[in-house]
Protein backbone atom coordinates (compact mmCIF):
# COMPACT_ATOMS: atom_id res chain seq x y z
CA UNK A 1 0.00 0.00 0.00
CA UNK A 2 1.62 3.58 -1.21
CA UNK A 3 2.25 5.23 2.16
CA UNK A 4 0.86 8.75 0.40
CA UNK A 5 -2.56 7.58 -0.10
CA UNK A 6 -2.69 6.15 3.54
CA UNK A 7 -1.98 9.38 4.40
CA UNK A 8 -4.16 11.52 2.73
CA UNK A 9 -7.02 9.46 3.45
CA UNK A 10 -6.13 10.19 7.09
CA UNK A 11 -6.35 13.49 6.69
CA UNK A 12 -9.71 13.25 5.27
CA UNK A 13 -11.37 11.14 7.81
CA UNK A 14 -9.70 14.12 10.26
CA UNK A 15 -11.20 16.58 8.36
CA UNK A 16 -14.14 15.25 8.24
CA UNK A 17 -14.60 14.86 11.90
CA UNK A 18 -13.40 18.47 12.31
CA UNK A 19 -16.20 19.35 10.03
CA UNK A 20 -18.34 17.38 11.67
CA UNK A 21 -17.11 18.80 15.06
CA UNK A 22 -17.74 22.68 13.80
CA UNK A 23 -21.10 21.95 12.25
CA UNK A 24 -22.09 20.53 15.70
CA UNK A 25 -20.44 23.80 17.82
CA UNK A 26 -23.62 25.86 19.66
CA UNK A 27 -22.06 29.01 18.36
CA UNK A 28 -22.99 28.76 14.60
CA UNK A 29 -22.14 31.88 13.19
CA UNK A 30 -20.55 32.62 9.32
CA UNK A 31 -17.05 32.12 10.48
CA UNK A 32 -18.32 28.47 11.02
CA UNK A 33 -19.57 28.63 7.79
CA UNK A 34 -16.42 29.32 5.93
CA UNK A 35 -14.37 27.20 8.10
CA UNK A 36 -16.55 23.80 6.82
CA UNK A 37 -16.50 25.31 3.07
CA UNK A 38 -12.84 25.85 3.80
CA UNK A 39 -12.38 22.55 5.12
CA UNK A 40 -14.59 20.93 2.57
CA UNK A 41 -12.41 22.87 -0.49
CA UNK A 42 -9.03 21.27 1.00
CA UNK A 43 -10.51 17.64 1.08
CA UNK A 44 -11.59 18.14 -2.63
CA UNK A 45 -8.78 19.12 -3.63
CA UNK A 46 -6.72 15.83 -1.52
CA UNK A 47 -8.96 14.02 -3.22
CA UNK A 48 -8.17 15.47 -7.00
CA UNK A 49 -4.42 16.24 -6.35
CA UNK A 50 -3.64 12.50 -4.63
CA UNK A 51 -6.25 10.26 -5.54
CA UNK A 52 -6.95 11.35 -8.68
CA UNK A 53 -3.14 11.99 -9.78
CA UNK A 54 -3.56 15.41 -10.70
CA UNK A 55 -0.20 16.66 -8.79
CA UNK A 56 1.18 14.93 -11.87
CA UNK A 57 -0.69 16.67 -14.47
CA UNK A 58 -0.04 19.87 -16.92
CA UNK A 59 -0.17 22.92 -14.58
CA UNK A 60 -3.51 23.89 -16.79
CA UNK A 61 -5.30 21.26 -15.36
CA UNK A 62 -4.56 21.93 -11.61
CA UNK A 63 -4.51 25.60 -11.85
CA UNK A 64 -7.95 25.34 -13.99
CA UNK A 65 -9.52 23.07 -11.12
CA UNK A 66 -8.13 25.68 -8.14
CA UNK A 67 -10.19 28.51 -9.50
CA UNK A 68 -13.44 26.49 -10.52
CA UNK A 69 -13.43 25.23 -6.94
CA UNK A 70 -12.22 28.79 -5.55
CA UNK A 71 -15.20 30.86 -7.60
CA UNK A 72 -18.03 28.47 -6.18
CA UNK A 73 -17.03 28.53 -2.10
CA UNK A 74 -16.49 32.39 -2.88
CA UNK A 75 -19.59 32.66 -4.37
CA UNK A 76 -21.54 30.35 -2.02
CA UNK A 77 -20.03 32.60 0.40
CA UNK A 78 -20.78 35.43 -0.69
CA UNK A 79 -24.68 34.89 -1.55
CA UNK A 80 -24.51 33.48 2.13
CA UNK B 1 -1.35 -7.13 -21.20
CA UNK B 2 -0.45 -3.64 -22.16
CA UNK B 3 1.41 -0.82 -20.11
CA UNK B 4 3.29 1.75 -21.37
CA UNK B 5 4.40 5.09 -19.63
CA UNK B 6 2.41 8.17 -20.36
CA UNK B 7 3.68 12.09 -20.11
CA UNK B 8 1.12 13.42 -18.05
CA UNK B 9 3.03 16.41 -18.62
CA UNK B 10 1.26 16.77 -21.78
CA UNK B 11 -1.56 18.64 -21.50
CA UNK B 12 -3.98 16.24 -23.70
CA UNK B 13 -3.12 13.23 -21.34
CA UNK B 14 -4.50 14.15 -17.86
CA UNK B 15 -4.40 11.36 -15.51
CA UNK B 16 -7.41 9.23 -17.04
CA UNK B 17 -7.86 11.00 -20.09
CA UNK B 18 -9.02 14.50 -21.34
CA UNK B 19 -12.25 13.12 -22.43
CA UNK B 20 -12.92 11.92 -18.85
CA UNK B 21 -11.45 15.05 -17.47
CA UNK B 22 -13.93 17.31 -19.56
CA UNK B 23 -16.70 15.29 -18.55
CA UNK B 24 -15.47 16.04 -14.63
CA UNK B 25 -15.49 20.07 -15.27
CA UNK B 26 -18.56 19.81 -17.07
CA UNK B 27 -20.28 18.22 -14.23
CA UNK B 28 -18.37 20.13 -11.72
CA UNK B 29 -19.76 23.43 -13.26
CA UNK B 30 -23.26 22.13 -13.14
CA UNK B 31 -23.49 20.84 -9.49
CA UNK B 32 -22.00 24.14 -8.89
CA UNK B 33 -24.44 26.29 -10.64
CA UNK B 34 -27.18 24.46 -8.81
CA UNK B 35 -25.56 25.04 -5.64
CA UNK B 36 -24.95 28.36 -5.95
CA UNK B 37 -28.67 29.18 -7.04
CA UNK B 38 -29.50 26.90 -4.03
CA UNK B 39 -27.29 29.12 -1.86
CA UNK B 40 -29.42 32.01 -3.38
CA UNK B 41 -33.13 31.13 -2.54
CA UNK B 42 -31.42 29.94 1.19
CA UNK B 43 -30.27 33.66 1.11
CA UNK B 44 -33.74 34.64 0.29
CA UNK B 45 -35.89 32.14 2.90
CA UNK B 46 -33.52 31.77 5.75
CA UNK B 47 -35.78 30.37 8.05
CA UNK B 48 -37.60 28.00 5.61
CA UNK B 49 -34.66 26.61 5.16
CA UNK B 50 -33.10 26.37 8.39
CA UNK B 51 -35.83 24.55 9.31
CA UNK B 52 -35.91 22.10 6.61
CA UNK B 53 -31.97 21.39 7.40
CA UNK B 54 -32.83 20.76 10.94
CA UNK B 55 -34.95 17.52 9.09
CA UNK B 56 -32.21 16.28 7.11
CA UNK B 57 -29.33 13.72 9.02
CA UNK B 58 -26.19 14.98 9.18
CA UNK B 59 -25.36 11.86 10.99
CA UNK B 60 -26.31 10.41 7.85
CA UNK B 61 -24.74 12.46 5.63
CA UNK B 62 -21.21 12.33 7.53
CA UNK B 63 -21.10 8.74 7.51
CA UNK B 64 -21.47 8.93 3.70
CA UNK B 65 -18.71 10.79 3.34
CA UNK B 66 -16.48 8.31 5.01
CA UNK B 67 -18.22 5.77 3.01
CA UNK B 68 -17.14 7.50 -0.12
CA UNK B 69 -13.80 8.72 1.06
CA UNK B 70 -12.79 4.91 2.03
CA UNK B 71 -13.72 3.91 -0.89
CA UNK B 72 -11.95 6.78 -2.67
CA UNK B 73 -9.17 5.53 -0.79
CA UNK B 74 -9.41 1.74 -2.50
CA UNK B 75 -9.73 3.21 -5.42
CA UNK B 76 -6.63 4.91 -5.80
CA UNK B 77 -4.77 1.70 -4.17
CA UNK B 78 -6.53 -0.30 -6.95
CA UNK B 79 -4.52 1.62 -9.39
CA UNK B 80 -1.52 1.87 -7.81
CA UNK B 81 -1.42 -2.14 -7.91
CA UNK B 82 -2.61 -2.10 -11.42
CA UNK B 83 0.54 0.12 -12.65
CA UNK B 84 2.61 -2.73 -10.58
CA UNK B 85 1.00 -5.18 -12.84
CA UNK B 86 -0.66 -6.98 -9.42
CA UNK B 87 -3.76 -7.55 -10.88
CA UNK B 88 -5.31 -9.87 -8.37
CA UNK B 89 -4.86 -7.24 -5.83
CA UNK B 90 -5.67 -4.64 -8.05
CA UNK B 91 -9.01 -7.04 -8.69
CA UNK B 92 -8.60 -6.82 -4.46
CA UNK B 93 -9.30 -3.32 -4.06
CA UNK B 94 -11.97 -2.73 -6.69
CA UNK B 95 -14.53 -5.21 -4.90
CA UNK B 96 -13.14 -2.88 -1.66
CA UNK B 97 -14.62 -0.14 -3.45
CA UNK B 98 -17.54 -1.39 -4.78
CA UNK B 99 -18.61 -2.22 -1.47
CA UNK B 100 -17.94 1.25 -0.57
CA UNK B 101 -20.31 2.42 -3.28
CA UNK B 102 -22.45 -0.15 -2.16
CA UNK B 103 -22.80 1.21 1.83
CA UNK B 104 -23.47 4.61 0.73
CA UNK B 105 -26.29 3.43 -1.86
CA UNK B 106 -27.83 1.46 1.46
CA UNK B 107 -27.88 4.35 3.61
CA UNK B 108 -29.16 6.69 0.93
CA UNK B 109 -32.03 4.74 0.49
CA UNK B 110 -32.41 4.49 4.12
CA UNK B 111 -32.27 8.24 4.37
CA UNK B 112 -34.98 8.74 1.17
CA UNK B 113 -37.19 5.65 3.15
CA UNK B 114 -37.67 7.86 5.82
CA UNK B 115 -38.23 10.99 4.23
CA UNK B 116 -40.88 9.72 2.09
CA UNK B 117 -42.58 8.26 5.22
CA UNK B 118 -42.10 11.51 6.31
CA UNK B 119 -44.26 12.84 3.49
CA UNK B 120 -41.40 15.24 2.78
CA UNK B 121 -41.00 15.08 -1.87
CA UNK B 122 -39.91 16.94 -4.22
CA UNK B 123 -42.67 19.62 -4.07
CA UNK B 124 -42.34 20.02 -0.05
CA UNK B 125 -40.73 23.12 -0.38
CA UNK B 126 -37.64 24.94 -2.23
CA UNK B 127 -35.24 23.12 -0.30
CA UNK B 128 -36.72 19.71 -0.45
CA UNK B 129 -36.38 20.50 -4.57
CA UNK B 130 -33.07 20.91 -4.80
CA UNK B 131 -32.18 18.08 -1.84
CA UNK B 132 -34.50 15.91 -3.77
CA UNK B 133 -32.95 16.95 -7.32
CA UNK B 134 -29.52 17.10 -6.41
CA UNK B 135 -28.65 14.02 -4.44
CA UNK B 136 -30.83 11.96 -6.94
CA UNK B 137 -28.42 12.79 -9.51
CA UNK B 138 -25.49 12.21 -7.51
CA UNK B 139 -26.87 8.75 -6.72
CA UNK B 140 -27.31 8.42 -10.56
CA UNK B 141 -23.45 8.85 -10.99
CA UNK B 142 -22.77 6.50 -7.96
CA UNK B 143 -24.86 3.69 -9.34
CA UNK B 144 -23.34 4.57 -13.05
CA UNK B 145 -19.60 4.47 -11.72
CA UNK B 146 -20.59 0.75 -10.05
CA UNK B 147 -21.55 -0.23 -12.93
CA UNK B 148 -18.35 0.39 -14.66
CA UNK B 149 -16.50 -0.48 -11.86
CA UNK B 150 -18.18 -4.39 -12.22
CA UNK B 151 -17.24 -4.06 -16.07
CA UNK B 152 -14.11 -3.19 -15.82
CA UNK B 153 -13.00 -5.40 -13.15
CA UNK B 154 -14.52 -8.11 -15.37
CA UNK B 155 -12.23 -6.87 -18.05
CA UNK B 156 -9.16 -6.46 -15.96
CA UNK B 157 -9.94 -10.42 -14.30
CA UNK B 158 -10.35 -12.01 -18.07
CA UNK B 159 -7.92 -14.42 -19.59
CA UNK B 160 -5.97 -12.42 -22.23
CA UNK B 161 -7.32 -9.11 -20.61
CA UNK B 162 -6.42 -6.37 -22.96
CA UNK B 163 -7.65 -3.79 -20.08
CA UNK B 164 -4.62 -1.05 -20.35
CA UNK B 165 -3.63 1.65 -18.00
CA UNK B 166 -5.14 4.61 -18.99
CA UNK B 167 -8.82 2.08 -19.28
CA UNK B 168 -8.22 2.00 -15.30
CA UNK B 169 -7.30 5.41 -14.64
CA UNK B 170 -10.55 7.00 -16.85
CA UNK B 171 -12.71 4.02 -14.71
CA UNK B 172 -11.23 5.21 -11.35
CA UNK B 173 -11.31 8.98 -12.29
CA UNK B 174 -15.08 8.69 -12.77
CA UNK B 175 -15.39 7.14 -9.12
CA UNK B 176 -13.53 9.93 -8.19
CA UNK B 177 -15.54 12.70 -9.40
CA UNK B 178 -18.34 11.02 -7.56
CA UNK B 179 -16.62 11.96 -4.46
CA UNK B 180 -15.42 15.59 -5.41
CA UNK B 181 -19.51 16.34 -6.05
CA UNK B 182 -20.01 14.78 -2.89
CA UNK B 183 -17.88 17.05 -1.00
CA UNK B 184 -19.55 20.06 -1.78
CA UNK B 185 -23.06 18.33 -1.67
CA UNK B 186 -22.63 17.37 1.25
CA UNK B 187 -21.51 20.94 3.55
CA UNK B 188 -23.81 23.23 1.36
CA UNK B 189 -27.02 20.69 1.86
CA UNK B 190 -26.44 19.25 5.49
CA UNK B 191 -24.46 21.87 7.09
CA UNK B 192 -24.77 25.05 6.38
CA UNK B 193 -28.09 26.54 6.87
Amino acid sequence: MKKSLLVTYGLLIVLTITTALISNSTSFSNVAVALIMGLSGIKFLLVAFQFMELKKANSAWKYTLIIVLALMISLILLIF
Amino acid sequence: MQTYNINYKNIFYPPGGILMWIIIYLELITFGMALIAFVYYGHQEPEVFHQSRLQLNSTFGAINTIFLLTSGFFMATAVHHFKEKNIAKSSFYFKLTMLGGLLFLILKSVEYYHKIESGITLETNVFFSFYWLLTAFHLIHVIMGLVILIWTNYGMTKKNSDTAVEDIEACAAFWHMCDLIWLLLFPTLYLIF
